[in-house]
Formats: C-alpha cells, structure tokens, sequence
C-alpha cells in the first residue's frame, strides 16, 4: 500500500511513522511546505519515505490529509475525482462540513472519506459508538475535549472558543453562543476535573449521521479563564511545538430493555501522538476494505469500534470507563 | 429579656430543623467506591 501525508507536523509525523513501520506499507510520500521539516521527517522514516513537492493523490492508495484544516477541501477533492481513498484530521467546523459535502461524489466513485479521525473528533467517535452498542437505543451523547495538539491544532482550539457551536436538541440544530454552557467535566487522571464550554466543535456533525433517533448530542471544549478572556484576539504568544496531555469524556445515555442508562468512556493522552496513531489506524483500514461504508462520514459510521480500539490499544492508545454511577 | 427568649427560640427552631434535614434528607453517603479503569476483556467493557 501507498500512502500519501499531507503535512507532518506532530499529527501527521506521528501518522507517518506508524504507517511506515507497517511491514505492508510499500511507500510514504511526504508532502510539507516547511522544507526543512519535509526533510528532517522523511530522513527520520527511512528509505521507504520520500518526499513530494506537489500532492498528487493518483500516485497513491490512500491520503491522510495532517495539514491545517483549511487545506484539507482542495486535496481531498482532487483524491476523491482520482477514485483515491482519504483519511482527513481536521478538527474545524467549515472543514468537515466541505469533506462531508463530498458524500454523495464519494459513494458514486466507491471510495471513503473519513472526516475528523483524530483524537477528538476520531477516537472521540469511536468511544462513543463502543458506548452505543451497549444500549438497545441512544438518547443522548455528550463529549468534552481538553487539550490540544500540535500548534495548528491549538490555533484551532483558540479560533473554536469564539466560534457559534452546534447542539442537537430534539432532533434539530441549535447554534449555541462559544462560552456558554460551563460544564464541570472530570477526565481521566491525570486531567481530571476542568471546566468545559460550547465552542465551535464538529463532533455533533459527525455523531448525528452516525446515530439515527438521537435526540441530543453537544460537544465542549475545556478552556482556562485567560482562554476565554483572550479568545477574541490573536493569539498573545506561540502556541506550543507539541502539546500537553490531553483527554477526552464521551458521556453515552440509552435505553437498556425497560431502564435508562448512561456509560462514561474516556481516555487519557498526549492529543498529537493519539491524533497519529487513530489517523494511521484509519489509513490502514481503509486501504484494507474494512470500513463499513462508502462515502464521507466519521469514524462512528465507518469503522467497527471494538476492533478498532483493539488495535488502538496495541499501539498505546488505551480507553478507560467511568464506574460509580 | 424578649430579646434573649426570642433569640434562644429561633435557635432551637433552626436546630429542630436541620436535624430534621440532616436525619430524613435524601443527599445520602456519597459512592465511596469507582472512578476510572481501563477498558480490558475481549469486549473491551
């Protein structure tokens, strides 16, 4: 199989070396446009790595689009018209709305799109679908997200908590003002507890397609006060090369027969290294046919979620569930 | 004198009340077992 990354900062880089260790992994373009960071990264991979001055998504199997979001349309449409498979970890409302635009272009070529596989959205989902299958029906699905990746991936994360945020309520769309909604979230440890609010998330994009008869799914985003005092100007310093630990709460409510239950998955991680490792999953899943579908969507509908936290487990990224309740 | 009567009695009507709170409220003994373990098994439950 042939892969290409399409930006390796500390998504894509971690994305690439998963892939490139893979034994049925014959080739792993690099394209960056940090030359100097295309060159560090690939001579990190070994010989099977190689670097590319343009995308050119027919040369290979699969594209797993790592750059900032906003780039993501323009190489996944040129992918999808080649008949190539894509594995997107955007994380921003507009760009997983234009990736899933390209549902019905997808489907008719036979081809998958999987939007937001990463850590939250991505892993986030597939928690969330692995909750759902212990219930006959889901009412409910809340996630909250804290921490971020890599610097773009913290830009993002800035740009969200002033950005207008999508509830569904009642089967039908609510747009919720960024900051409202305070919510104490306790995440696995060493996280723990920290306070969460509406922002712009894609996640109940992602999860409503995914969960027919869903009445509520709402998404939020932990954010310190000095982040919600500064949300509305530039960034007052660079964000951090690489992320601290980060986690995510997937909180699932259902009906079991007669009685209304709800189940607390959770995990615990650097965001940047479990983005990579869910991006490579995903990658390899898909080159593989295993997905469940066609066409462009979340990891909730795409992928089987056991297996697919089985095989995230092996390679460190490890879930945890909530018992007390 | 009143003063004091009236004082003494509001204290002891507060303290009816909070034991009254405290003995029948519904708050009960917080769950003094669970928090988080990692998912194991075939099932990953």
């Amino acid at each position: 199989m042939r892969f290409l990354i399409c930006g390796v900062g500390a998504v894509g880089a971690r994305a690439a070396r998963h892939l490139v260790a893979d034994a049925e992994t014959k080739a792993v373009l690099v394209d960056e446009p940090d030359r100097r960071r295309q060159a560090a990264v690939v001579s990190s991979l070994g010989e099977r790595a190689e670097a590319v001055d343009e995308p050119d998504p027919s040369a290979v199997d699969v594209v797993v689009l790592a750059s900032p979001p906003a780039r993501h349309l323009a190489v996944a449409k040129r992918a999808v018209a080649a008949g190539r498979h894509v594995v997107s970890v955007a994380d921003s409302v507009g760009a997983v709305e234009d990736l899933l635009d390209l549902h019905a272009e997808a489907r008719e070529r036979g081809v998958v799109v999987a939007v937001g596989a990463g850590f939250g959205p991505g892993l986030s989902c597939v928690l969330a679908s692995h909750a759902a299958g212990q219930f006959d029906s889901v009412d409910e699905i809340h996630v909250a997200h804290h921490g971020t990746a890599g610097p773009a991936c913290a830009r993002q994360h800035h740009a969200a908590l002033r950005g207008v945020g999508f509830d569904w309520r009642d089967h039908a769309w609510r747009r919720r003002p960024p900051g409202s909604g305070r919510e104490l979230c306790f995440f696995p440890d060493p996280v723990g507890g920290s306070d969460c609010y509406r922002a712009a998330l894609p996640d109940a994009l992602l999860l409503v397609p995914a969960f027919p008869g869903v009445s509520r799914v709402t998404a939020r985003l932990a954010a310190t006060r000095r982040d919600r005092l500064t949300a509305g100007l530039p960034m007052l310093r660079r964000p951090h090369a690489e992320g601290r630990i980060g986690g995510l709460r997937v909180e699932v409510r259902g009906r079991r027969g007669l009685s209304r239950d709800t189940v607390v998955l959770g995990a615990v991680d650097r965001p940047a290294v479990a983005a990579g490792t869910a991006a490579a999953v995903t990658a390899r899943w898909v080159a593989a046919g295993r997905t469940l579908t066609t066409g462009a969507a979340g990891l909730a509908a795409l992928v089987e979620p056991l297996p697919f936290l089985q095989e995230l487990a092996r390679a460190g990224v490890r879930a945890a569930v909530f018992e007390g309740l | 004198m009143a003063l004091l009567r009236r004082a003494l009695a509001a204290v002891a009507i507060a303290g009816i009340i909070a034991a009254v709170l405290r003995l029948r409220g519904s708050g009960g003994t917080p769950p003094q077992s669970g928090g988080r373990r990692e998912l194991s098994g075939p099932g990953l439950r």
